[in-house]
């Protein structure tokens, strides 16, 4: 089975400030990571991988050194990658970012699966990965937990969802794009060998002159959406020190914690 | 006894444990400045490694070393967990004639001071206290069960709190903007609360910063900021059923952390003509975690699968980058500058947590009683100058 996963890199640091004329965030003040919940989609692309063969290939929209994610997803295992990245295609809404996705996945060859994070941990918004299915024309389940896969019926995949406890198998039809939850599995870790062999791995990178896609419909003028209003959080160090003993600490944090318990 | 005013400059090891100890004199009214929070820096980056025979101080420095150890021992003695010792013991690799030779004067020394030591030849007893570790190409290892490492933050935090105790004032999320100078004396600083103070002493103990604090009196404090790249290995059976030493190498020491191995390159083995290891750069930029190079990598790979090859498949858990500030000769600069009121005590390197409690008490004493010692003279800013 050949799988595409899409990740998104975002701000390490919750410390990320905001643009006061665009309200976009600005994230080159902090040091970029996988989306936690792409890690949770590269690992269940990782045991599909080790179940059906085939290759896992990861894509990312993003400024060039989203490079390094990219070879960070590899030494997590995924074969192949692609960088999308055009000032062209920069600043777009879900809707811009979905379409330079779809085409870019179009454009690199045939996947049976597509994969991406739930959420990321930045924008949560939740969308790209149903938008891609949309412009795909394909299926889509979102906030799945896991994956089950039975090769007797190669054309089709159960999504696992859990909901109020309960766990429904969601089964459709191959091509499909399925959203995994942040938390639903162990991501394997990196070594020193697979990160050394990531920086051999082929990655290829599109801009829009390779996608060919209208330029009123990426980036900023393809975004029928805007943020109209964004803040910084406010608030501060809240933190109170206490001295004493152990025991004497002990004491008064009882006596906190039941004095808020009287605000209740 | 007339009072003497001396703001410090940063609240590392290095300003925490000289502002403890200028606190002893009851003459002293002492300020330290953070500007973020107490041992969150550069000192939280450090492995804390104080072991009693390995190559990162001199022999010739063993007073300072057993003074810093003994220290720590007794503040963990006081208060579990103040000084954050976690007795691992150390294991330092002889990988040639010369290194065998320190680790066995270091034996000595230790033994001499009442703890234990031994230098192992017989391979299979190494492979007992290390199971992970290649004995080829090696001609032994000194071995002490006494030490291990201790926490950098919990002990400046902990001498901070012992400074308080005694009349200091710790004042953190306060950066200091302006050092006033008049006729080439100090006689104050300013700070980002728009505050000023007078001092008869400013000390910078801003280590890697220092660089920028010395142009705030025009003195060109003369260090690089090696890289410290450490990486957080989670072993292949994600637990180790031994305990991993403090393990030292010429060229990289590791320890356990948790579950995990901290590895990282040896300060002494950073090459200050390399720019790959050393520059002059702005810590403010540094990210809290990651940041490390490439090369470092390929680095620790070549290292371990030659070494220590039962972890080279361990896991990268996390990695993060910090700047070491050495001068040329990785030794300290402590004590006057050419500007008068102006201390210095900072390129500790990557030997601030041992270092600092022999520097401290003999700095303190230069600024309480003008008495200097032999260790002041060694490590004088004159020495560097010319």
């Amino acid at each position: 089975m050949d799988i595409a996963v899409l990740i998104k890199q975002v701000p390490v640091s919750n410390n990320v400030s905001v643009d006061p004329e665009t309200h976009a965030l600005i994230r080159a003040s902090a040091e970029g990571m996988i989306n936690p919940a792409d890690l949770n989609a590269i690992e269940e692309a990782m045991v599909l991988k080790e179940q059906t063969g085939g290759k896992v290939v990861v894509f990312t929209m993003g400024p060039p050194d989203a490079e390094k994610a990219l070879r960070e997803a590899m030494a997590h295992g995924c074969d192949e990658s692609c960088l999308i990245t055009d000032r062209a295609v920069a600043g777009g809404d879900t809707i811009a970012t979905a379409k330079v996705l779809a085409e870019a996945i179009k454009k690199y060859g045939k996947f049976d699966l597509i994969l991406s994070g739930a959420l990321s941990a930045d924008g949560a918004t939740g969308q790209v990965g149903a938008m891609v299915a949309e412009c795909l024309g394909i299926p889509h389940v979102a906030e799945i937990q896991s994956i089950q896969y039975d090769e007797a019926v190669p054309d089709k995949i159960d999504a696992v969802k859990k909901v109020y406890g309960e766990r429904f198998h969601v089964r459709c039809a191959l091509p499909a794009v399925l959203s995994v939850n942040f938390g639903s599995n162990v991501p394997r870790l990196a070594t020193l060998r697979s990160t050394r062999a990531a920086k051999n791995k082929p990655l290829a990178t599109y801009t829009n002159a390779d996608l060919k896609l209208p330029a009123d419909q990426v980036g900023i003028p393809g975004s029928p959406t805007a943020v109209i209003d964004s803040f910084e959080p406010t608030g501060g160090r809240m933190a109170e020190m206490l001295e004493g003993t152990p025991e004497e600490l002990a004491v008064k944090l009882k006596n906190m914690i039941d004095e808020e318990k009287g605000k209740l | 006894m007339e009072k003497k005013k001396i703001g410090i400059i940063g609240g590392g090891i290095s300003g925490t444990c000289l502002g403890y100890h200028l606190s002893l004199y009851d003459n002293a009214e002492v300020i330290v400045f953070e500007k973020d929070t107490i041992g969150g820096a550069s000192t939280a980056k450090s492995a804390g490694t104080v072991c009693l025979f390995d190559d990162s101080l001199k022999n010739r420095y063993w007073d300072v070393r057993l003074y810093g150890f003994e220290s720590y021992l007794k503040m963990e003695a006081e208060e579990k967990g103040s000084a954050g010792f976690d007795k691992t013991g150390t294991l330092v690799v002889a990988t040639n004639e010369q290194v065998e030779a320190t680790i066995k004067t270091g034996i000595a020394l230790a033994k001499a001071a009442g703890y234990s030591g031994e230098y192992i030849t017989d391979k299979d007893r190494i492979k007992e206290i290390l199971p992970d570790i290649s004995t080829d190409n090696i001609l032994g290892a000194g071995y002490t069960a006494d030490d291990g490492y201790f926490d950098g933050t919990m002990i400046s935090n902990t001498y901070a709190k012992k400074m308080q105790k005694n009349g200091g004032v710790i004042k953190t999320g306060v950066k200091v903007t302006e050092v006033v100078v008049k006729d080439n004396k100090v006689t104050g600083l300013k700070t980002s609360e728009g505050e000023e103070y007078e001092f008869d002493y400013v000390v910078d103990c801003t280590g890697p910063w220092s660089k920028f604090t010395g142009e705030m009196v025009g003195v060109d404090v003369p260090i690089w900021h090696t890289k410290a790249e450490a990486f957080f290995l989670c072993p292949p059976g994600k637990k180790l059923n031994y305990t991993f030493p403090v393990l030292k190498y010429p060229e990289f020491y590791g320890l356990r952390a948790g579950d995990n191995i901290f590895i990282c390159k040896s300060h002494l083995s950073m090459d200050l003509n390399n720019p790959m290891h050393a520059g002059q750069w702005d810590p403010d930029k540094l990210p809290a975690t990651g940041g490390t190079d490439d090369y470092f990598i390929d680095f620790l790979l070549d290292q371990l699968e030659v070494k220590v090859p039962g972890i080279v498949d361990s896991g990268l858990v996390s990695s993060w980058l910090s700047y070491r500030a050495e001068p040329k000769d990785f030794l300290p600069i402590l004590g006057e500058t050419p500007v008068e009121g102006y201390i210095l005590a900072t390129g500790y390197g990557g030997n601030g947590v041992i270092e600092a409690p022999a520097a401290s008490r003999d700095l303190a004493k230069l600024i309480m009683r003008g008495e200097s010692t032999p260790l002041l003279e060694d490590w004088a800013f004159k020495r560097l100058l010319g």
